[in-house]
């Protein structure tokens, strides 16, 4: 087990700089707020059978009597066409939309991470063929494949994940594999070399550490596009199925109502627009952090 | 007597994570027209701080120019607002040449393009006369086979070749002071001497004055009648260059020059690495200085007249 | 420069060579039979095993592979599982209306995006510079979806400006002819003088236009500021500063031409982005382009049809970046 902690110590760099750059994101107030709203949405999410009025009315009951309702001191955002509450809902919805994504992108970073830092840290044949392969997969329009995926394993929000960390990890090889490049030129890298440490090591060890911080900053960016790309799979029908309450397939079946039913569409759209909002502002906030150049001071 | 180009109290400082970081503190330097002046100084300070500052390019919103006065011939370019600095005064009254050739030309335009900009921008030529000026320029600056040059893209050219461009773009703004900020930093030495002697001799050609910016007390030798030496944005002495380089008169110069010394003791003295704690007061250069004592940490020294027209800025001055 | 390109298409035939790969082998993943598919809901077995060994299923995969391959090159796409045609053909007929709502988009990126991107970097900070941004942020934060049902609801069902979705009204499609030279509705009704036709169709581009057009507005624009800011701190613009140049000049002309590489990749991205929110986008609007047709292929489960479209968009798709390579190649830097 020394060699988690042995890991730990050499990915403090890393952190210290996260830590630093963290604390600077709150100097700008558009940044604070964001922050805090997304620590609220985490709350929201966590605590949702407590937070929700009628909880149950995110998961499996109906009241049929109540069916579209307009938004009343009972039923805030008003009731779908099973009379179902739809603030409780939305609020379950926020637990479904940040685990897929947070799931997503960890798988895409699982499997790109590591084939990254092998492809630069090897380099030659290696490097060639992952790289072409990567290619490959980032010649396909973005979200297309993550479509033709979920068509093509059946729809259901598992498989949503599985085709979104299929079609988003060559972003991160990429990305990892450029650093990987640059950081194999490096002098501490070609000491390990010399005194004959093995290729793994030297892979995970030495190199993957110092090419973290883009790939996280990357990923956080990411979130937001992910949280879209959930929501437009489940509109389409290939992500979460009825009765999940994820925002995407509350706006996918709130279209024949809508017209009569307003808040039906409203809400569940304000809920993913907000959402990815703050996790794109916070995005930017990270890049124009980390970027010297356009840093204010 | 105003003199051609002079500096008064100009106080300059940069805006970081920490707070408000003091880089230049000038009281006084002035240079006559057609003359030559040698500011040399050691990576960062301040130097080309202070060629920006002249030109109104510091960076925003970092820079700030707490107090002071430029005068370039009668007009002080820092109470300009933007829009006058570059529609009136740049290019036309001073032009800069700078360090890195590489990066400061535009790489997806052509040389002659790039001249051709610039060209037609002060002196209204268009076309074949515009060219034709591109090409005097070109030959001014002592490069051959001008014609194909000016096809060129910048990274097609050797380096001593790009610096011998921007000279000739700095030129072609028909102004009458320029500035070079180390010029030949980025070449290789034997190239270095060409452009010097490029640059003397198109000094005494044109008549222009000249601020010389460089790290090195040597290079200033060559074509400067008056040297400054800029330490952590202070003008720590100044005189004729001869003076200056032959008898210098603080222990940074010397340092600098690493002057033969009038016994073998003292040449050890000063070719060790001094290091002491910094003084909260006093003079700036006290702990690297190898002669400094504790007096020096009491008040700061000012630029003092000892020796004619050579000033120096330490109460210890020319003492080994 | 010609060796660049020539490699670069090389480059691009091993892709979408990969691109043909991977979207045959999702195919077979296929959890369902396309054989009974093809059959019919009422297929007999004997039917369905007929089926089978008319869509060659019956043969070891590399040589379904290198038959689709084959295909593939000479333009066949197979056949739809659902109407029996070829999906080529069905492509071709839905192509124009998606590809009139990809011009828009496009046009929006440029012409809006670009410029708009420019100023904000010029006036970084200030007022302008803050509401563009928020702006940008915004607008790719929006789920194109739900875009189109606000704009439909506020301004068919609350405000009545415009049509709920289609090309064209009903009303004109059973009363009048419809041109058909190139497919371009918009063209040709131009060409033939008619228009009323012509009118209405514009009429019936307003809302879906809006909606497909932000994203890559809000894209564009922030990739333009970013890659523009970081050019706009390099020395030769303080360079070109310092010679007196006009700050129009140096911007629109010195800066801007440094900008080519990222910007067109950018544009590129964003048509990307674009071709997926087409599908969205006609879905809402009910617009008869690839998006419904794939739309409907996905609900009815018509394999061939969901291939050939991904086949299609990739390789458009590849085609694209190709171009916007090429252009990033004109960077003198590049070529040699």
């Amino acid at each position: 087990m020394k060699w988690l902690s042995d890991y730990y110590k050499t990915l403090q760099p890393s952190i210290r700089e996260f830590r630093l750059s963290f604390y600077l994101l709150n100097r700008n107030a558009l940044q604070r707020i964001s922050l805090i709203v997304i620590g609220l949405l985490v709350l929201i999410a966590i605590f949702a059978p407590w937070i929700a009025p009628f909880p149950s009315h995110a998961i499996s009951e109906t009241n049929p009597q109540d069916k579209l309702l307009p938004p009343s001191s009972r039923y805030w955002f008003g009731t779908d066409e099973l009379g179902r509450d739809l603030l409780s809902r939305v609020i379950f919805g926020t637990r479904i939309s940040l685990q897929t994504a947070l799931i997503a992108v960890g798988l895409a970073l699982l499997i790109g991470v590591p084939l990254g830092a092998i492809a630069g840290g090897l380099g030659g044949a290696a490097d060639e063929i992952i790289m072409r392969i990567t290619d490959v997969f980032l010649s396909f329009p973005p979200l297309l494949l993550a479509i033709a995926i979920a068509a093509f394993l059946g729809p259901s929000l598992q498989n949503a994940m599985l085709a979104i960390a299929i079609s988003w990890w060559p972003w991160y090889t990429r990305i990892i594999r450029g650093q990987a490049v640059s950081i194999r030129e490096r002098q501490f890298v070609r000491a390990a070399l010399a005194i004959g440490t093995p290729m793994p090591r030297i892979i995970f060890h030495h190199i993957l550490p110092n090419t973290m911080a883009p790939v996280i900053v990357q990923a956080s960016m990411d979130i937001g596009g992910v949280i879209l790309t959930v929501a437009a799979l489940s509109f389409l029908g290939l992500g979460a199925q009825p009765p999940t309450p994820e925002w995407g397939l509350l706006i996918s079946t709130s279209r024949t109502y809508f017209l009569n039913a307003w808040w039906y569409s409203t809400f569940p759209g304000i809920a993913i627009f907000l959402t990815v909002l703050v996790f794109n502002l916070i995005g930017d906030g990270i890049r124009e952090v980390l970027d010297p150049r356009t840093r204010k001071f | 007597m105003a003199a051609y180009f002079e500096i008064k109290n100009l106080s300059v400082g940069f805006r970081t994570f920490e707070g408000i970081r003091p880089v230049l503190n000038i009281e006084h330097l002035a240079i006559e027209r057609g003359e030559t002046y040698g500011l040399v100084g050691e990576s960062g300070a301040g130097k080309t701080v202070l060629a920006l500052t002249i030109l109104g390019l510091l960076p925003k919103p970092a820079g700030i120019i707490h107090s002071g006065e430029i005068w370039l011939d009668g007009e002080d370019p820092l109470k300009k607002s933007e829009h006058e600095m570059a529609s009136t005064y740049r290019g036309k009254r001073l032009a800069m040449i700078f360090q890195d050739p590489m990066s400061t030309l535009n790489p997806v335009f052509t040389v002659g393009q790039q001249i051709a900009r610039v060209i037609e921008q002060h002196q209204g030529l268009k076309g074949a006369a515009c060219t034709r000026r591109a090409l005097e320029l070109l030959e001014m600056v002592k490069l051959s086979d001008t014609q194909s040059v000016l096809k060129k893209y910048p990274h097609e050219l050797s380096g001593g070749q790009r610096q011998r461009v921007i000279i000739a773009i700095a030129l072609s703004c028909g102004a009458e002071f320029l500035i070079a900020d180390e010029p030949t930093r980025n070449l290789d030495v034997t190239i270095q001497a060409g452009v010097l002697k490029l640059i003397g001799e198109l000094q005494k050609e044109l008549k222009i004055s000249v601020l010389f910016i460089a790290n090195n007390v040597g290079l200033v030798n060559v074509f400067c009648k008056n040297v400054g030496i800029l330490y952590r944005g202070k003008l720590v002495e100044e005189g004729p260059s001869s003076m200056v380089t032959r008898q210098p008169l603080h222990p940074y110069t010397e340092t600098l020059i690493s002057a033969i010394p009038r016994n073998k003791s003292e040449k050890l003295k000063f070719a060790s690495l001094v290091i002491k704690p910094e003084a909260e007061k006093g003079c700036p250069f006290y702990s690297r200085c190898p002669i400094g004592e504790e007096g020096c940490t009491l008040r700061e020294p000012m630029l003092e007249r000892l020796d004619g027209e050579h000033k120096a800025a330490c109460f210890l001055a020319g003492r080994r | 420069m010609r060796k660049f390109i020539l490699r670069r298409l090389l480059l691009g035939v091993i892709v979408l060579f990969g691109v043909a790969l991977i979207t045959f082998f999702v195919a077979r993943v296929v959890p369902s039979d396309p054989a009974a598919k093809w059959a019919g809901p009422r297929a007999t077995p004997e039917q369905i095993a007929k089926a089978r060994l008319e869509l060659g299923l019956d043969k070891p995969l590399i040589v379904q592979f290198g038959k689709y391959l084959v295909d593939l090159v000479s333009g066949n796409l197979g056949y739809s599982l659902r109407t029996h045609r070829p999906v080529t053909l069905e492509l071709m007929e839905s192509l124009p209306a998606t590809v009139e709502l990809v011009l828009i988009s496009t046009f929006a990126a440029v012409f809006v995006g670009i410029p708009l991107g420019v100023i904000s970097a010029k006036q970084k900070d200030r007022l302008v510079d803050h509401l563009s941004r928020l702006f940008s942020i915004g607008v790719v934060s929006l789920p194109t979806f739900w875009i189109g049902l606000i704009l439909q609801l506020v301004f068919f069902r609350m405000l009545g400006l415009f049509p709920m979705g289609g090309q064209l009204s009903t009303e004109i499609k059973i009363t009048m002819e419809i041109p058909r030279i190139t497919g371009f509705l918009m063209l040709d009704s131009l060409i033939t003088g008619n228009f009323r036709i012509f009118v209405d169709a514009l009429w019936h581009l307003v809302l879906p236009g809006i909606t497909i057009g932000l994203y890559p507005v809000g894209l564009v624009a922030r990739m333009t500021r970013s890659a523009l800011l970081e050019i706009l701190s390099e020395d030769y613009i303080t360079a070109a500063r310092s010679y007196g140049l006009k700050e129009r000049v140096v911007l629109w002309s010195y800066a801007l031409k440094n900008s080519i590489g990222p910007t067109s990749t950018v544009v590129a991205l964003s048509i990307g982005y674009t071709l997926v929110n087409t599908f969205l986008t006609e879905s809402i609007f009910t617009w008869p382009g690839i998006g419904s047709y794939i739309a409907t292929a996905v609900i009815g489960l018509d394999y061939p049809a969901i291939m050939g479209v991904t086949i299609f968009s990739a390789f458009s798709y590849v085609i694209l970046n190709l171009i916007a390579d090429i252009i990033i190649a004109l960077d003198p830097r590049v070529r040699t």
